[in-house]
Order: structure tokens, then sequence, then C-alpha cells
């Protein structure tokens, strides 16, 4: 690192919701650009460069930053635009950090989006799929319905998602009950958040088991919608932050990374070599992450974590591999209330993913969201009660191979 | 006075612009399939870290060198991740359930994806169980020549 960095504020265009037919892409965008600002003593032309992202091809517009960077101030301005599939959010924000971090630029904001009613998710993820799908075709597959490649698939992206949880649930010796109880956790959480999109308020574990299953063992209450918004994010230098920050409400990024593995699922072409629910880069970046922040025990250290789960079975899974909890330990900690918003752990407090999914902004929400439990501006009753040192970020996407970890904290790292 | 607008228009387009020309030769899957013709599971085993790969490309994904040994790999594994899909793609409860499951043969650094069988109540299927490939009676030289897994009793 070169110099410290804070997020010195975090806005939203609104409610996340599924649809909203009165406005377009830009439209989306604009207000949480407008929010970000107003909650500083910035005005728009002191912000230097921007970063932003969205799935590809998923509204259909393969250039938004072209078309939108007029309505979020980027003209005559640096504007880059990131997307690296489900982690696009997190490696927009971990760019616009390099961007001041290296010196370049002092102020530089960070947005990220989706409008899902644009377009249609199922298509975006079969321009990923389809030309490994073309290729196995050409090798004789069983095309014989449900028993065939239709039935191997699964049904998109919950089919590949219901090994890793099945292969989760076999290391922790668990059961699908816990999938149901960390969901119903979510949801419930995400009613105390003003911009979830499902809250249910109070939502129990047989509230979720009445929902039917998609692929054993994840039901459709343990996946999540399609949702509409936008976020984005004011990154400062010290210098910067103090002047137009509010200085004892801001983010320090204390430590950031991100890491590829395997494609971890469905590479049936070149031989998958790593079993999904392993997930070992998760633990090697969240291991330098933490030494670049100063942390050792990350147990201890750590006060809040917003992870990204498509699948409820992740919440679960991904406290473990970021060693926040023990190996297989996870659904001892939900059943002893440890994730719980007043918890010893507190997990993803915003409802999570699997209550929100903006594609392109999920993991920079995880950002946001882990920006304002360090501010301590989390509104609608779910700021964490204790005093929140660390909190850490995590972002998850590609063919279950791509991970970014993020520490943000009231203090920064020492130069 | 302006009547109200409350709903932006929406404009309904398909994107059909042009046809995308894929490259779908595979040497891993030819060589796969030229073994399942003959029964055989074959891959390629990288000769510096050991890695084997089945399907096995021509080139070591962790090492970055080519791959020209040929190996075969068991015919008898370990049960890995697997999903239990309980109804029909329509949605409609299945009778028999199926299992779609990943295996790891034995001597392989793979996991390969297929249909399992062999079990009476799908709950008593556990990770880790020993399973066997079964083939088609008649191999053509196409994935569909192993048929399924099988559970060993």
């Amino acid at each position: 690192m070169k110099r410290n960095v804070a997020i010195i504020s975090v806005g939203y265009n609104g409610r996340f919701v599924s649809k909203r037919p009165d406005i377009n892409i830009p439209e989306l965008i604009q207000p949480a650009v407008a929010n970000a600002i107003s909650k500083t003593k910035l005005k728009p032309e002191q912000i230097d460069a921007y970063v932003v992202g969205n799935m590809h091809t998923f509204e259909g517009v393969n250039q938004p930053h072209l078309w939108a960077s007029d309505h979020f101030g980027g003209a005559g301005k640096p504007v880059m635009r990131i997307a690296t599939g489900g982690t696009t959010g997190a490696s927009v924000f971990q760019a616009a950090y390099y961007h001041v971090a290296s010196g370049l630029y002092d102020v530089v904001m960070a947005i990220g989006w989706e409008k899902h009613d644009e377009g249609d998710a199922q298509v975006g993820l079969m321009g990923i799929l389809l030309p490994e799908a073309f290729s196995m075709f050409n090798f004789g597959p069983d095309m014989s319905g449900e028993r065939g490649i239709a039935g191997l698939g699964g049904g998109g992206s919950t089919g590949g998602a219901a090994f890793q949880a099945m292969s989760y649930l076999t290391k922790a010796n668990a059961g699908i009950e816990h999938i149901d109880r960390i969901a119903a956790l979510m949801r419930s959480n995400a009613a105390k958040n003003p911009y979830a999109h499902l809250q249910q308020p109070g939502c129990t574990e047989a509230d979720i088991a009445k929902t039917p299953i998609i692929s054993y063992p994840l039901r459709y209450g343990h996946t999540c919608p399609t949702s509409c918004g936008a976020i984005a994010l004011i990154l400062a230098s010290e210098e910067k932050a103090k002047k137009f920050g509010i200085t004892d409400r801001v983010a320090w990024v204390k430590g950031l990374g991100s890491g590829s593995s395997d494609a971890a699922t469905g590479n049936i072409i070149e031989g998958q070599i790593t079993d999904p629910a392993e997930q070992y880069m998760c633990k090697v970046v969240a291991k330098k992450v933490y030494a670049m922040a100063g942390i050792k025990d990350p147990k201890k250290e750590i006060q809040v974590a917003e992870v990204y789960s498509g699948f409820s079975h992740q919440d679960l899974m991904w406290p473990e591999r970021l060693g926040l909890v023990d190996e297989g330990k996870s659904p001892e900690m939900l059943d002893k209330g440890a994730f719980a918003i007043d918890g010893e752990l507190p997990l993803n407090p915003s409802g999570g993913v699997t209550s929100t999914n903006a594609i392109g902004a999920s993991a920079m929400v995880r950002v946001g969201e882990a920006a304002l439990q360090v501010m301590g501006l989390a509104e609608g009753g779910h700021q964490v009660p204790r005093k929140v040192e660390n909190a850490v970020a995590h972002g998850w996407g590609g063919l279950f191979q791509f991970v970014t970890v993020t520490v943000l904290g009231r203090t920064p790292v020492k130069k | 006075m302006t009547k109200e607008i409350n709903e932006t228009k929406v404009i309904e387009s398909p994107w059909d612009l042009t046809t995308y020309q894929w490259k779908i030769e595979s040497d891993a899957l030819s060589l796969f399939v030229k073994g399942l013709k003959d029964k055989k599971i074959l891959g390629r085993k990288c000769p510096k870290c050991g890695t084997v790969y089945v399907p096995g490309p021509t080139y070591c994904r962790k090492c970055f060198i080519d791959i020209d040994q040929i190996v075969e790999v068991g015919q008898e594994g370990v049960l890995d991740a697997f999903t239990v899909n309980l109804s029909d793609i329509k949605g409609n409860p299945l009778e028999h359930p199926y299992i779609t499951c990943t295996v790891k043969l034995d001597g392989s650094d793979s996991y390969l994806l297929g249909i399992l069988e062999g079990w009476t109540d799908w709950k008593s299927v556990k990770e880790g169980m020993r399973v066997k490939a079964v083939f088609k009676d008649l191999t053509q030289g196409a994935l569909s020549d192993l048929s399924h897994f099988e559970l060993i009793k």
C-alpha cells in the first residue's frame, strides 16, 4: 500500500426491488451517486475518477458505462468499467482503491448496479456456459430428457450450487435444517434493513422449510432473488478524507485481495480437479488480507462479516473458509445464536445476498454494508450493537472459483 | 394540465445479431470418448506434478507444461458431491428421484459428473461411498457410452 484510503460515503438508489419499469439504467444509477455525494462535503466536480461495473450481457447492454457516464458525472473524467461475474462489485471497489492508494487520484467513486428486469439472468448465465455445452454436444452426451444432459446441469446455477451444498453438509456433518435456519435468519435480518429486497420480519426455519426443493439439498427459500438496484461508494486519500468526509465517520481500507481457483463446478471438458466446497482460495486470500490489515486473530479482532452467498448453505460455508469460524463449526455457531445481529459474530446484518441480489452491485454492497457497520451508520435496526473495530466483506463468483476479501476498520494501518 | 406519466414504455427486443462460431473440438474429450469406446477411462498425467486429469487436457494447468502421457484410471472410485433431483424439469414430483453426482475415480485427480444408481433410499446415500463406472453394452465412442455410476455393495 502506497497510502491510506478511506471509504467516506455509501449511497443507495433506494430499496432494492424486483422491477423498476419506471426508470432506465442511468436513472437507476444516478440517485445512488447523488445519495453518496450528499452525505459528504464534496461537490460532484471534486470526484477525480470513476470505476463502475455490472454483469456483462444480463441487461443486453454491452457497454452501459458509455451510456451512463454522463449521468453519474463521468463525462470529461477517467471512467473504467470492470465485469468479473459475481465479484464485479468488489473488483470495482478494489480497482477504485488502487486508483487512490497508488497516488494517481485523490477522490474516486465506485459504482455497482444491476437492473435485472430489463434482461434475463438465465440468458446471461447461458452466455457463460454455452460454448462449453456445445463442445460437449459434439461428443455425444446422453440427450434423453431428465436423466440426460439437462438433468446433469440440474437447473442452472442452483443445480451447480446443490453439489456444493451437499459437499458442505457432509464436511460439516450438518443437515438441510441448518440451511433452512440460516436462510430464515437472513430474511429476518433483511426486514431490519430498509434497502433490502426480500424482507420477512420474524421469518422462521419452518417458513423456509415450506418452500419446494429445487435440487436437494437446496430449496426455493435458499436461493437469492433477482433485484434492481445501485450502490455508490466514495473513496478518498487520508488528506481528502479529513477534508471532505466526516472524519470520525469513515471506514479505513486496511487490507484487500482477490484470487481464483480451478473452475470448481461443471468443468466437464478439461477435468475438474477441485471440490466445489473446498474453496481453498478463500482461505489463502483471507490469510493474506488479514496479514495486510495487521489482524492476528480474525476470530477475536473482526466484529462483523458481510459474505456473498447466492445460496443459503454458503452463509455457513464462507465464515469457515474466511477463518472466522473453525472448519465445520458454523452449524454449531448458528444454533447457539452467534450469527445474530447481537451475537458473537454478526453475519450479514443486512440480510445478505439471499435477500437482495442485484448482481453487479452485490459484492460492493458487502463492502458498503461493512463500511456502514464500521461507521455506525447502518439504518433501520441492523447496526451491530457493539463497537465494530474491524469488518470483513467477501465476494464470490465465476464458475465457483473467484473470491474477493476486504477488511475495513475504524483506524488505518500505520504507514 | 399535463397527464401524469407514471410508467415508462418498455421496448421488447429479441437479440439476434449474429451467429457465434465457437471452437468445439477438444483434445481432452476426443481422448476420453476414444477410451469409452473400448470401455476404458482415459486421461492425461502431468509428468512434473503427477496430477491426473480426466478428461485430460494436453497441458497442465498447474505447471504450464505439455502433457503427452496418456493414462488409464480405475473404473471404481469414491462418490463426492451429489444432488438429488426430486422433480422433473417442469417441477412435477418424480416417483423415482434421480441422483446426479461427481465421482473421483481411483488414480484420478478429477471429478467426473454422472448419474448414480444402485441405491434404494436416497437418504442413505453418503459422500465417500465406493462406486463403479457402468458402460452401455454397445459403445460407440460417445459421452453417453458411460451409462452411470453404481454404488458398490
